[in-house]
């Protein structure tokens, strides 16, 4: 059994990153933000903690703490002049900050490393520190998630007009998201600097953005359980379908484009609204009729 | 005592002068009545009050605090709740959450409690869903409480519209044809609810199509014709108001 | 010195324009992202490279290549778009944001197993190396083919778009679905249409510039499409004309920035105007479309 965990241990910490990523984009989603921009946040968090605990010295924990805060900050800036746009418009705008962050990356080498990236990392962080972070992070959502911000976040989401009518503030709300999108992203982005040895500027690129949406494409982009089932299949599927492994990418491209044109809102949140329509079926079957007979 | 008024309220789109100079007093205590053919303004004007569209000239103020500039939020937070034509419900969310949201703006835990998770904040989560669910009775909601919005019948959603109206606890009540599509029963029981909540203090304001149950209900009735009040006073006199009988016969 | 770069700019701001159109006809008709758009550009370079290698003449591969990658996109469009339109509005775009980057990536995968990861060049001679000069400019010969085929094909489009019934439609469909519905327009024929031109002017484009750098690699997709972003944005989302103004601008500018600035500094310039131009543009810089505000008074 423990041999197995042993052997197992990498794949379960790269779920744990992914399932952290997958949050922080899932939390700008969940509030109506059409926002890719995490990767970028997570690009600032690595970048940062490496560079202040490498080049800097800082201890450990206080170099992912900043890294945390540098992503928040980053995410509150960029906030401001996105509250304007909506839909296909804020998308490419985050879009263009997610590239804009690779660019400078690559090309601030003096800080960065540039290409070749930030090596040699002395690694510091292993399964335990993940998975108190994942633990943390899935607690204060979960926390915002039954409270006011969470309400606020669903009504937004559903119908900007309703939650105007009902006294919620768009902009208010959607800083908030920002920001938690970003502290999220800044701390998962700084973890794993002190993971993986090493950041290169294309690990927040592209590929962060197709991995993370792929897991709440999957899972769900409301309820907290989507991204774990999300990240979930994401990190199995090269594991279970061995023989598939080198078609890997084709798989996940079709299994993506088959799950969204069946349940566009993901298999965890499509089984949780299945489950919460079949007890309401059973508790009030004449729903449909009205008093008095139709008009 | 509530007063919203508008004065020589006004907006234009382009060539069409959708509200052409409105002025009217909604008070507390009373329900009032705006009716008026079809393309008559109706619309525009609830949507001028709740701060969904920019008013073009005038004012209109809430106990003398002019809205013309808020934000539809901003409106709200002032105490305007408003249903809107077609109906808009939260589809994905239950019966419940779409009359606890209802609740909004008189949240009060802090943001630290509510982002931390903290006792008070769940506490007054369970409140708010116990207050939730006793006005769903009031509203014969009870047992629909977990059933997703967007599957009820349309008598259903309206009844959960208001009850989200009512749960804002609102100075003012604006109905944009709450009774559309309705028989007589249905109507009626609205009605009893509408005035229930003027006498305990809000203002209400009813935009309808169907003139019998407006005069019912209003004791204040106001016309409108092409963006122009053409007639005010009690549901009787307005009734048999020639310009009145015109507008609806004719053009 | 600067003229020439000028030109070089302009030849590949002409590039960018034909794959830029085919992204910006999908939105304007249909409003969505179309993200596999630069795999099939990738596409259309693949198919005519494997054209070339097994014998065919570059013209003939060519036109295989238009036709598959027209075809690829219509099947993109009804197995995928189409689908998603009974959803609500806010799932639709998701979606088919979501659907169109899967399909990218199958298109990618599968490039990238036939090439194994190798670039990939077209054999030496399949396009006569000449050079003309003139006013102290140098210009080659597919550099002039590229200039007069960019030409031709827009003008084509936009006769077609504006003098064919069938062009009529398809603007009528981008302007009000719904009231083209009623009018009796078959909005779906309309779709594969714009799907399938913007495939097959994807995959020119994409051998132009595979032409022009003679390398073909199964990531060359990406870079485009992120310039196509600004492109579009620039001359305004669903702005065809617009679109083709700011491609050569962005060639013009981007061979400045590599000859003058430091490498690596255009990339940063290009994605940091395109993030201000939306902030305080949406509709690009000259207008046209419409960006949806948030719940301010309207």
């Amino acid at each position: 059994m423990m041999e197995f965990l042993r052997a197992n241990q990498p794949v379960f910490d790269f779920f744990l990153l992914t399932l952290g990523f997958a949050y922080s984009q899932q939390v700008v989603l969940r509030a109506g933000v059409f926002s890719l921009a995490s990767a970028a946040f997570s690009c600032l968090g690595a970048y940062g903690c490496a560079y202040l605990v490498v080049k800097a010295g800082l201890p450990v924990a206080a170099g992912i703490g900043l890294g945390a805060l540098i992503g928040g900050l980053a995410s509150y800036l960029v906030s401001l002049p996105l509250a304007r746009l909506r839909g296909v418009y804020q998308a490419i705008a985050t879009l263009a900050l997610v590239e804009l962050m690779v660019a400078l990356a690559l090309y601030a080498e003096p800080i960065t490393g540039g290409a070749v990236g930030f090596n040699n990392i002395p690694k510091h962080v292993g399964t335990t520190e993940l998975l108190i972070a994942v633990l943390v992070v899935i607690y204060l959502l979960h926390a915002q998630s039954i409270s006011r911000i969470g309400r606020g976040f669903d009504a937004l989401r559903q119908d900007e007009y309703v939650a105007a009518s009902l006294g919620v503030s768009s902009r208010r709300e959607h800083t908030l998201a920002f920001i938690s999108s970003g502290l999220i992203g800044g701390l998962f982005g700084a973890l794993q600097s002190m993971y993986a040895y090493n950041v290169e500027p294309n690990q927040y690129g592209f590929g962060y953005m197709v991995t993370t949406l792929a897991a709440i494409v999957l899972g769900g982009r409301r309820s907290l359980l989507g991204p774990i089932l999300g990240s979930a299949i994401m990190i199995l599927l090269p594991e279970v379908a061995r023989p598939l492994a080198e078609y890997r990418q084709i798989v996940v491209g079709v299994i993506l484009m088959i799950v969204v044109v069946l349940t566009p809102q993901g298999l965890a949140d499509t089984f949780l609204a299945w489950l919460q329509h079949r007890r309401a079926r059973d508790l009030a079957p004449m729903a449909t009729q009205p008093p008095g007979g139709r008009a | 005592m509530t007063v919203l008024e508008l004065r020589e309220v006004k907006r234009h789109f382009g060539g069409v002068k959708a509200v052409d100079g409105v002025s009217l007093k909604v008070a507390s205590g009373q329900v009032t009545g705006l009716i008026g053919p079809n393309g008559s303004g109706k619309s525009t004007l609830v949507n001028l009050i709740a701060g969904v569209l920019a008013v073009g000239e005038g004012d209109i103020t809430l106990d003398g605090k002019s809205l013309i500039k808020l934000t539809a939020d901003e409106v709200a937070r002032c105490g305007v709740a408003r249903t809107f034509q077609n109906i808009r419900l939260l589809p994905e969310a239950s019966v419940l959450d779409n009359v606890v949201i209802g609740f909004y703006r008189h949240e009060r835990s802090p943001l630290y409690a509510s982002l931390l998770g903290l006792p008070s904040s769940r506490r007054e989560t369970r409140e708010l869903r116990e207050q939730g669910r006793a006005l769903l009775a009031r509203f014969g909601l009870a047992e629909y409480e977990q059933v997703p919005a967007g599957g009820l019948a349309y008598g259903y959603q309206r009844r959960v519209e208001m009850a989200r109206a009512v749960a804002s606890a609102p100075q003012v009540l604006l109905l944009d044809e709450p009774v559309a599509g309705m028989n007589d029963v249905e109507a009626r029981s609205l009605g009893q609810i509408f005035a229930q909540l003027a006498r305990e203090g809000m203002a209400v304001l009813v935009i309808e199509h169907n003139t019998r149950f407006v005069a019912e209900l209003c004791s204040q009735v106001h016309v409108l014709d092409g963006g122009r009040l053409i007639a005010h006073g009690s549901p009787q006199e307005v009734m048999r108001d020639p310009a009145v009988v015109a507008a609806y016969l004719g053009g | 010195m600067l003229a020439q770069q000028i030109l070089n700019g302009l030849i590949s701001g002409a590039i960018y324009a034909l794959f830029a159109l085919g992204f910006n006809l999908i939105f304007g008709v249909q409003k969505v992202l179309n993200l596999a758009h630069g795999a099939i550009f990738m596409s259309g370079a693949f198919i005519a490279y494997y054209g070339v290698i097994g014998g065919l003449p570059l013209g003939l591969a060519l036109l295989i290549a238009m036709v598959s990658c027209g075809c690829v996109s219509v099947l993109l469009d009804r197995f995928g778009f189409q689908l998603l339109r009974k959803y609500s509005h806010a799932d639709a775009e998701f979606g088919a944001m979501v659907i169109s980057i899967g399909a990218g990536q199958v298109l990618t995968s599968l490039a990238q197993k036939a090439s194994d990861t190798k670039v990939l060049s077209f054999p030496f001679g399949t396009f006569p190396v000449e050079f003309f000069r003139g006013l102290g400019l140098r210009i080659s010969l597919l550099q002039i083919t590229i200039a007069l085929l960019v030409v031709v094909l827009v003008a084509l489009l936009a006769y077609f778009l504006q003098r064919t019934s069938f062009g009529r439609q398809v603007r009528a469909v981008a302007i009000n679905p719904r009231a083209s519905a009623l009018l009796g327009i078959n909005s779906r024929s309309v779709f594969s249409i714009t799907f399938f031109i913007a495939g097959a002017m994807a995959a020119i484009a994409g051998v132009m510039i595979a032409l022009s750098f003679n390398s073909i690699q199964f990531m060359m997709g990406e870079p485009y499409m992120l310039k196509a972003f600004v492109v579009v944005v620039l001359g305004g989302l669903g702005n065809l004309a617009g679109a083709v103004v700011a491609s050569l601008l962005l060639g013009v500018a981007q061979a400045m920035a590599a000859a003058y600035l430091p490498p690596g500094m255009a990339d940063i310039l290009i994605f940091a105007t395109l993030f201000v131009v939306l902030i305080f543009k949406p509709n690009g810089l000259f207008g046209g479309g419409l960006a949806p505000a948030g719940v301010g008074r309207q």
